[in-house]
């Protein structure tokens, strides 16, 4: 058997994926009735549903033809998600100046078209832009600088 | 993908590389901002009680107090943060009953409440009021207890979620009035007021703020209030205890926690300053629009007091079964 | 009429240079926050909350109201210009409004959003001075039963709407329902697939999910296409709308307008829905509705009109019962109480000053918002131009900066990075993801209507049926679902014929 639609199938598996996950962690959860609904009711009924949904994408995709999936490009997706982590982690420990930096930095990465002293400068005015808007300005609770520091 | 050049990823890194800042210099306590966590969403009770109070701390400890929230269920994070903050007495959390509450209704806590935090003084007393659908055959509370007597499992109460103030303050009542009734849970009293209208909802205990909007014209009706003296607002509503509940009293109150290891005399210094904006009569006149009354106490005190409605919670929480797993 | 008198009262209170300061300042800020991501209407109220406590009461309530509405247009800013929708209702306008932008329409998009806006505001106002009291009866006719059905016709519309798969689009919804269950069960107090992780327990938080599977992902999708090719939105066309332009969105901003109104007034969801309702309701009157999705201007007039209509009629339930409609309302109902003013019918009678006041400053604050907007358009567009090998790491760091503000929560920059990559994969296997974010914004009030439903009835699912308006939304729903399946059962038949 040949897979017609690869757009359908691959989606279908990711439906698969999310309502297997949504069911297994929903057996920890009581289910009750219907006058007293459990907190595993809903779920459990959704992730059903979304099991089937999977299925008939991934079934129909053996009969009726559909589109390819285009070629994925894993490395600009990664760095950048991995420049959004980076800044997650660094935040609170190193502050919003360099966790900022680091992140327009190393996303920039992701594009062949950056050029590092350009990224700097982009880099550094977004830092001071930001401190200014967000911590001067609006007053967020966004640490500045390093925690030992200050 | 990406043609590297040995300069470009020099130039790189050089670019990542973090700069210092200025060191804070060591003088007596407090000599930078102090930072207040208020762990609930702005623009509720917490919120108002907790700003109001940075302000005129910061008059009389003489540094800037900032008011910063940081929400999350419960309070939990927000406490959570204090616990593990530097002891230095910079960082402060105001909370509410959830932190006499929740060691016995959830499985864990990141913290222990007893041996991670330790209180600098309480802040405010503030009663909750009973009121009922305007379509229940009922103007007092004696005719509602009777009724609810009458129709066993018939009526509903609304609360603001499983295991807040108002939630085990309806519990509490129930057992002690032996009524049974549904629970129904909302995200915010306010919100079950329109089924609270229309009769869907029989009823529930509210903050004052909470009712007044709706009890002002009639459209729910107010019964008793929780305190066990009449205040200033709802004064010609019984107490539930005056109208024949003795003994029954819950309060929406706050405390000043911070981390267990903040030295005496600085939580001496903290506790004063407090006493001291605790008295201010703008303080007491800001609290009263809420339905709020400032209190301020020892650390001492402060901590009995917090132990008592430990205890009080646990039995109620135990009796009705609603500890998580 | 009474309204002429009232009116009077109200723009006499408005018009002062005190009043109009106050909704400028509001307005101004409402509209930065709006296009700053993560910064929403809530935090900016709550930040001035302390502020409007020394103002006398209705400037105070004008300069609060102004960020609300404010923010309201700011938000469809970013949505159409960088595809990161502010708030929930303008996601829809990134659908059509960010395809605008991409070929070179960036500032018709703009104008026919503040024009739409604009007149959607004037017209809600409006019917908020005549018929307020009647429309807060809607509102209170609304119990748990008639939510559920409300959503399950909200959600079904949402499949209409997709552009292609309808199975696709409902496992979107579906999806959606999921992730929005993610965190603490008020009904039980259960942590739910939270994996262990404490940052989750208040769920996913909205904006890093947007952020994420709108601008983050979009910008990894940019940046696979070849060198030159992402540029093309830099290429810019008009500034302005043409008037044919407008013409042809007529019909729409009414249509828009009208359903805003109306939802707007529902406690809950009711803006979002209006966005969602009006953009579906275009596309199934439109002749040719395959246009919409590739940048149809019609598919950013009609959202934009709804959800501005409906920010403005969610100030009834609060004016007139004191329920808040959303936490921003909930903020405001906090302020007046401060200011000894209990929101409810009778702030109409004993606080006419205040409620006029209010309502007038409504109507002189859309004007200001159409007056400071539409110079601005130029100006936005011209953002544009910046290369995107230096646009792309700004859009990255301000959205991580948006997803730390919301919580001060360094988790939920976490989640955004894991749902870019979630995103992107959608993107590729286009499944939609405005369904998605449908379902996540409706899972948990559907499922606390459902249960709350059915606690009240102790059990009983035919109460769904025996109230006429929850009933009303079930057949409607129905309908539409026959709508959307007909050409597909259609389409089938005629291949079996030719077989």
């Amino acid at each position: 058997m040949n897979i017609r639609a690869p757009k359908d199938f691959w989606s279908g598996l990711m439906f698969i994926a999310f309502a297997a996950v949504a069911m297994l962690a929903a057996r920890g959860y009581s289910l009750g009735g219907a006058g007293k609904m459990g907190p595993g009711y809903f779920p459990m009924l959704l992730g059903g549903v979304l099991a089937l949904i999977g299925a008939i994408l991934v079934g129909r995709s053996f009969v009726i033809d559909g589109e390819r999936v285009g070629r994925l490009h894993l490395f600009p997706l990664c760095v950048i998600a991995f420049g959004v982590c980076l800044f997650g982690v660094l935040l609170e420990p190193l502050g919003l100046v360099i966790a900022l930096i680091v992140v327009v930095l190393v996303s920039a990465l992701a594009s062949r078209e950056s050029r590092p002293v350009e990224a700097g400068v982009l880099a550094l005015a977004l830092a001071a832009f930001s401190v200014g808007v967000f911590v001067y300005a609006l007053r967020l609770p966004l640490p500045v600088w390093p925690a030992l520091l200050s | 993908m990406t043609s590297f050049r040995f300069s470009d990823a020099l130039l790189w890194s050089a670019l990542l590389i973090p700069f210092a800042a200025p060191q804070a210099l060591a003088q007596a306590y407090p000599n930078k901002p102090i930072r207040l966590v208020l762990p609930y969403a702005p623009g509720g009770a917490t919120d108002f009680i907790g700003r109001t109070l940075a302000q005129h701390l910061g008059d009389t400890i003489g540094q800037t107090v900032i008011a910063e929230n940081r929400t999350g269920s419960g309070g939990i994070p927000g406490t959570d943060y204090v616990a593990r903050a530097a002891p230095d007495g910079y960082t402060i959390v105001m909370m509410d009953p959830a932190i006499a509450i929740n060691p016995t209704l959830l499985p864990s806590l990141p913290f222990d409440t007893f041996k991670d935090l330790q209180v600098v003084s309480r802040v405010n007393s503030a009663p909750l009021v009973l009121v009922a659908s305007p379509t229940l055959p009922v103007k007092t509370y004696d005719e509602f207890v009777a009724y609810a007597k009458a129709n066993p499992g018939k009526l509903n109460f609304s609360s603001a979620g499983i295991g807040t103030s108002p939630h085990l303050a309806s519990e509490l009542f129930i057992q002690r009035a032996g009524i049974s009734a549904v629970h129904v849970p909302y995200r915010g009293i306010g919100q079950s007021y329109t089924d609270m209208m229309s009769g869907k909802i029989s009823f529930a205990f509210s903050s004052f703020a909470g009712a007044l909007p709706f009890t002002a014209d009639n459209r729910v009706r107010p019964l008793a209030v929780s305190s066990l003296k009449r205040g200033a607002i709802y004064a010609d509503v019984p107490t539930v205890d005056e109208a024949g509940m003795k003994g029954f009293e819950v309060d929406l109150w706050y405390v000043i926690l911070a981390p267990a290891a903040v030295p005496a005399d600085t939580v001496g210094k903290l506790n004063a300053a407090l006493v001291k904006a605790l008295a201010l009569p703008e303080v007491k006149a800001a609290f009263a629009k809420i339905g709020a009354e400032p209190v301020s106490s020892t650390p001492q005190a402060g901590t009995a007091f917090l132990k008592s409605e430990y205890e009080k919670w646990r039995k109620v929480i135990l009796d009705a079964n609603l500890q998580q797993k | 009429m009474d309204v002429f008198a009232n009116l009077t009262i109200g723009f006499g209170v408005a018009l002062t240079a005190q009043n109009l300061l106050y909704c400028f300042t509001g307005v101004f800020l409402g509209t930065l926050v709006g296009v700053l991501p993560g910064i929403g209407p809530v935090t900016t109220v709550a930040m001035l909350l302390p502020i409007s406590f020394t103002l006398p009461p209705v400037s105070a309530m004008i300069m609060l109201a102004g960020i609300y509405y404010g923010a309201q247009y700011g938000g469809s800013t970013t949505a159409i210009l960088v595809n990161i929708p502010g708030e929930a209702s303008s996601v829809v306008t990134t659908i059509d409004g960010h395809q605008m932008a991409r070929q070179g329409r960036a500032g018709p998009a703009l104008g026919i959003a503040a024009i739409g806006s604009f007149f959607a505001g004037c017209v809600a106002t409006l019917l908020i001075c005549v018929a307020a009291p009647p429309l807060a009866a809607i509102a209170l006719n609304f119990g748990p039963a008639e939510y559920f059905s409300l959503m399950v016709c909200g959600l079904i519309a949402a499949v209409v709407l997709a552009r292609g798969s309808v199975v696709k689009a409902i496992g979107m919804v579906v999806l959606g329902l999921l992730l929005g269950l993610v965190g603490n069960d008020i009904n039980s107090g259960v942590r739910r697939f939270t994996f262990g992780a404490r940052g989750l327990a208040d769920g996913i938080e909205f904006v890093a999910l947007s952020m994420a599977i709108y601008g983050i992902a979009e910008v990894a999708y940019n940046l696979e296409k070849k060198a030159g090719q992402a540029d093309v939105m830099s290429r810019i066309g008009r500034v302005w709308p043409a008037w044919a332009d407008i013409r042809h969105c007529i019909p729409s901003i009414l249509r828009g307008t009208a359903l805003g109104t109306l939802l707007g007034v529902l406690p809950g969801g009711g803006a979002l829905l209006a966005a969602f309702g009006a953009y579906t309701l275009e596309k199934k009157v439109a002749r040719h509705p395959r246009t919409f999705g590739h940048g149809d201007i019609r598919g950013v007039a009609a959202p934009e009109s709804a959800n501005n209509a409906g920010a403005q009629t969610s100030f009834i339930p609060m004016l007139t019962l004191g329920i808040p409609s959303n936490p921003t309302m909930a903020m405001m109902i906090g302020a007046m109480m401060i200011h000894g003013i209990s929101p409810g019918p009778r702030v109409m009678t004993d606080r006419p000053e205040l409620f006029w006041g209010i309502i007038a400053s409504m109507w002189i604050g859309n004007l200001m918002l159409v007056v400071l907007n539409l110079p601005l358009v130029g100006m936005w567009v011209k953002l544009l131009r910046i290369p995107y090998r230096l646009l792309f790491p700004a859009i990255i760091g301000f959205c991580c900066i948006g997803a730390f503000a919301v919580n001060g929560n360094a988790s939920d920059v976490l989640v955004m990075a894991f749902f870019a990559i979630f995103g992107y994969l959608c993107l590729k296997l286009d499944c939609e993801p405005a369904p998605l974010i449908l379902g996540f914004v409706l899972g948990p009030l559907m499922e606390e209507n459902l249960r709350r439903t059915l606690l009240i009835s102790r059990g009983d699912p035919m109460v769904f049926v025996e109230e006429p308006i929850s009933l009303g939304f079930l057949i409607v729903s129905a309908l539409l679902l026959v709508v959307v399946a007909a050409p597909a059962i259609r389409r089938k038949r005629e291949e079996a014929l030719q077989e």
